[in-house]
């Protein structure tokens, strides 16, 4: 028993001098970023102040972002809310050599094949964008509001299956969420599971 | 291997084949997916109505290859199966394997490598007949993993005879080896609790547990799994485990199931939310017990006794015991000294109590909230230090010198030191033990005043034992000329005292308040001045001189009414250091925002508080915590009274300050800190209520 005690102890030093890695919160201002996009363009969350911005944590070969894709579900999602004059940026963070990882020409070559419709595709090579949302899974979803502040974060839906046939059935966080917040109002839930494959830093 | 693969497109296309042309019954033919072989198989090989059965669904990644548990963990998806049973059978839940920790990254997932048997109980109507077959079919979907993910699934089925008697399976072994894997089911009690920012568990297992251990819940988006456990064993034995809060955490389940493991083996536990239970309300002060109320009677007696030595009172009463000490017959005036003593302090503690019976936000120390009281005090102290030093003659009733002690105005005389020995100490009694008649005065009211007159009783007590032990009273000194000289030594303490209740009265109200004080200061000596010379005068100008006197030192009061009305400045009221000044909306809106604050109740005439700024909170240490975990300090003046703050003293059932609470980041349960601080503790506290 006096052995477990001293583990015990470790363990809590461990965790104490563990460090909490840090991530976004709804209701704080959302971490910004400088990332260029497919066309070499280079992005900041300050350049859409006073717009809704949709971030979508991609990987175009995760079954979890192809159950999104394949139905088009996500399409769907994307030219609804830019449409209703959101900005949606689809992020790559996958490493180079790391599944997921592709060229401007690749990306683009993806949009125009999968009838996609973001307003940019942001290539963020090194994770540092991914990193400073703590984006965890592909997909993973963000909605920040006119101001900057983040609203709502987590899973695209509550169904965290790999199956297409899941997605009528399920409750559309995502879709509920950029509704409340282009209507000025408070996202419920406003964080949900992320769920899918891990993005690939 | 090589050959293996080669064949595999015709596995898959023989599989649903072989699950009905294998002579074995109680398997269903291997199914070969992605990097992933799934089957089917029965511990029975021919049931018999209303069986029970178990069947296992066998998943053999290939190797570096996982499926998950059913709480995944960061990513990944737990494996299912959908059942088409037989009308009237019905299957159990997945017998989950105890899982490994995965991790990916900087995420950790919980899953199962190599074999992983799930098995579940189907339960077998009674109106089947033997002879039928039943078909059991099973469409199982996983996810599996090296790095990257593939969803697979499967369509198993078994047919099995329907007989007289149940025949088990030839799987037996496979059977045991899925049992074995599992956690063994344990009723220790469990519960678990959502504080601020992590979840903490509380288990009291029947054995010995070995290290390492380790804590899997089962449920989803209710811890972040890559961060380390706190596993610690609290003083009655149970382990209480805590783990960071998932950042995606929502709501919090009724009740979970969870699996501790140990280095020999793992259970299953139920976990039941520990709050469920409402905690005792902090506001009510805790019904005191006969021995805590004995403690209390005890502390309150040795504070009464301590006050003696306070500089407020003990220039009054070394005289006064002196002047006992001198002449004969003391116990009458010990005990009616006694009285006075008394008297006073249950007058004031029973008028504190009927005004807050009467809806009244006051706490102890009220008296020193009120400007007029606390100049009177100061009016008093140096009143009496005048008399001390000469200025004026005082009668044997008020100081007792002793000079023209008779039996008579004597006793009247000592009762009425006793009185003045409770309204001098009062400036020493509120800050040095505000704290504990604060807690007296939250008590029933038989308790509240029991230790009211316990702490007058210690007041008193000196007395008591010089009137009443005569060896005592022959031990003090001789009385002489050194008399006059120790009299006058003893008006300096005094002049501190009115120095120190000055300073209290111009944070209340002001530097032009205080001047205006000051001024009636100077009238009253100078009336005091006028009596003296009165009593050395001549017959005839004596009454003359004793009228302008005692318009004086009225008129003396007029400065101290008018400065009474006045308010100190904001800029008065609040220090120049980082603290804002706490409002109940300020700090509710903090609060809202999930904002970690640090509040500080106090006030000017508080001891304890000024030495806990000091020492503590005006620190580099602490300012540099503050800044550093982005805590806003938000300080509370209780210096004049304030019904709101008292209202939130009395929510952490305290009834006077110091109050130091700490509200942790994202909210949840606020941290009370100790009434004595150091700067470590502070900034420990802080960076606790900082972290995410």
């Amino acid at each position: 028993m006096k052995s477990l005690h001293h583990v015990l102890i470790g363990g809590l030093l461990a965790l104490a001098l563990g460090s909490a890695h840090a991530a976004p919160r709804v209701g704080q201002p959302a971490p910004d970023f400088s990332v260029v996009d497919t066309a070499g363009q280079t992005h900041s969350l300050s350049d859409f102040a006073g717009q809704t911005v949709i971030l979508e944590w991609t990987n175009h070969d995760c079954p979890f972002v192809k159950k999104h894709y394949v139905s088009d579900n996500m399409q769907t999602l994307q030219r609804r809310y830019t449409e209703e004059g959101a900005v949606w940026l689809t992020v790559i963070s996958s490493a180079p050599g790391k599944q997921g990882h592709v060229s401007a020409e690749q990306a683009d070559a993806l949009t125009r094949d999968r009838h996609a419709a973001p307003t940019a595709v942001l290539l963020d090579e090194s994770g540092d964008m991914g990193r400073a949302y703590d984006a965890r899974t592909t997909p993973h979803m963000y909605v920040i509001d006119a101001e900057g502040v983040l609203r709502f974060m987590g899973g695209i839906d509550s169904n965290p299956s790999a199956d297409p046939a899941d997605i009528p059935g399920a409750t559309p966080y995502l879709a509920n969420a950029a509704r409340a917040v282009l209507a000025g109002d408070t996202p419920d839930p406003a964080v949900t599971r992320p769920y899918g494959c891990t993005v690939k830093y | 291997m090589t050959q293996i693969w080669r064949w595999i497109p015709l596995l898959l296309w023989l599989a649903p084949l072989a699950a009905h042309s294998d002579t074995d019954p109680a398997r269903s033919g291997e199914v070969e997916a992605l990097h992933i072989r799934a089957e089917l198989f029965s511990d029975a090989q021919r049931v018999a109505p209303g069986d029970t059965l178990t069947l296992a669904l066998r998943l053999q990644p290939d190797d570096g290859w996982h499926t998950y548990w059913m709480n995944p963990g960061d990513s990944g998806l737990e494996t299912r199966i959908d059942w088409t049973l037989p009308e009237g059978a019905e299957a159990g839940p997945i017998q989950w394997p105890v899982p490994e920790k995965l991790p990916v990254e900087h995420l950790v997932n919980y899953g199962f490598e190599g074999e992983t048997l799930l098995l579940s109980d189907i339960t077998l109507p009674m109106d089947i007949a033997p002879g039928e077959t039943l078909t059991l079919g099973a469409h199982a979907r996983w996810l599996v993993c090296e790095i990257e993910c593939i969803p697979g699934d499967a369509e198993l089925s078994l047919s099995l005879p329907v007989g007289d008697l149940t025949e088990l399976s030839a799987h037996t072994a496979l059977f045991q080896r899925g049992r074995a894997s599992q956690p063994q089911a344990v009723d220790w009690p469990a519960t678990f609790s959502i504080e601020s920012t992590w979840l903490e568990v509380t288990v009291a297992p029947d054995r010995t547990l070995n290290p390492p251990l380790q804590f899997f819940p089962g449920h989803t988006e209710l811890v972040e799994h890559a961060e380390a456990q706190d596993i610690t064993l609290n003083d009655d034995g149970q382990l209480v485990i805590r783990q960071p809060l998932n950042v995606y955490f929502h709501t919090t389940p009724q009740q979970f199931e969870a699996v501790l493991r140990d280095a020999e083996g793992a259970w299953a536990l139920t976990l039941t939310d520990g709050a469920e239970m409402p905690p005792e309300p902090p506001a009510e002060a805790p019904p005191g017990t006969s021995t805590t109320v004995l403690l209390a009677l005890l502390l309150a007696f040795g504070g009464g006794v301590l006050l003696n030595l306070m500089p407020c009172v003990f220039p009054v009463l070394s005289l006064k015991a002196l002047g006992l000490a001198r002449h004969g017959g003391h116990r009458p005036h010990a005990l009616a000294y006694t009285a006075g003593v008394m008297v006073c302090f249950l007058a004031i503690a029973a008028l504190l109590l009927v005004l807050r019976a009467g809806g009244a936000a006051l706490g102890w120390g009220f008296q020193l909230q009120t400007p007029l009281v606390v100049g009177g005090l100061a009016y008093l102290m140096f009143a009496l230090g005048l008399a001390l030093i000469g200025i004026v003659q005082l009668g044997a009733g008020w100081m007792g010198a002793g000079e023209h002690l008779t039996r008579d105005t004597g006793l009247r005389g000592s009762f009425f030191t006793g009185v003045l020995a409770v309204v001098v100490a009062s400036p020493c009694t509120a800050p040095f033990m505000g704290t504990a008649l604060g807690f007296a005065v939250t008590q029933p009211a038989p308790v509240a005043l029991g230790i009211f007159a316990a702490l007058g009783l210690g007041l008193a007590f000196p007395f008591l034992l010089i009137g009443f032990v005569p060896a005592l009273a022959r031990r003090l000194p001789r009385p002489g000329p050194w008399m006059g000289i120790f009299r006058q030594a003893m008006a300096f303490p005094l002049f501190l005292t009115s120095v120190w209740l000055l300073w209290v009265l111009g944070r209340q109200v002001g530097i032009d308040g205080l001047s205006l004080a000051l001024a009636g200061l100077v009238a009253l000596a100078l009336g005091l001045w006028l009596w003296g010379l009165s009593q050395l005068s001549q017959q005839q100008g004596r009454p003359r001189l004793r009228t302008a006197a005692a318009l004086i030192m009225v008129a003396a009061l007029w400065p101290l009414w008018q400065a009474s009305q006045l308010k100190a400045s904001a800029s008065m009221m609040t220090d120049t250091d980082a603290g804002g000044v706490w409002t109940p909306d300020r700090l509710a809106a903090l609060r809202e925002a999930g904002e970690p604050v640090l509040v500080n109740m106090t006030a000017d005439w508080c001891i304890t508080c000024l030495a806990n700024e000091r020492v503590a909170l005006d620190t580099d240490t602490v300012r540099a915590a503050l800044t550093a975990g982005g805590v806003t300090y938000l300080k509370g003046d209780w210096t004049r009274q304030d019904p709101a703050i008292t209202e939130y003293l009395a929510h952490y059932g305290r009834n006077g300050v110091p109050l130091y609470v700490l509200y942790p980041r994202g909210g949840g349960q606020p941290e009370i800190l100790p009434q004595v601080l150091t700067p470590g503790l502070v900034r420990d506290a802080l960076a606790r209520a900082a972290a995410p």
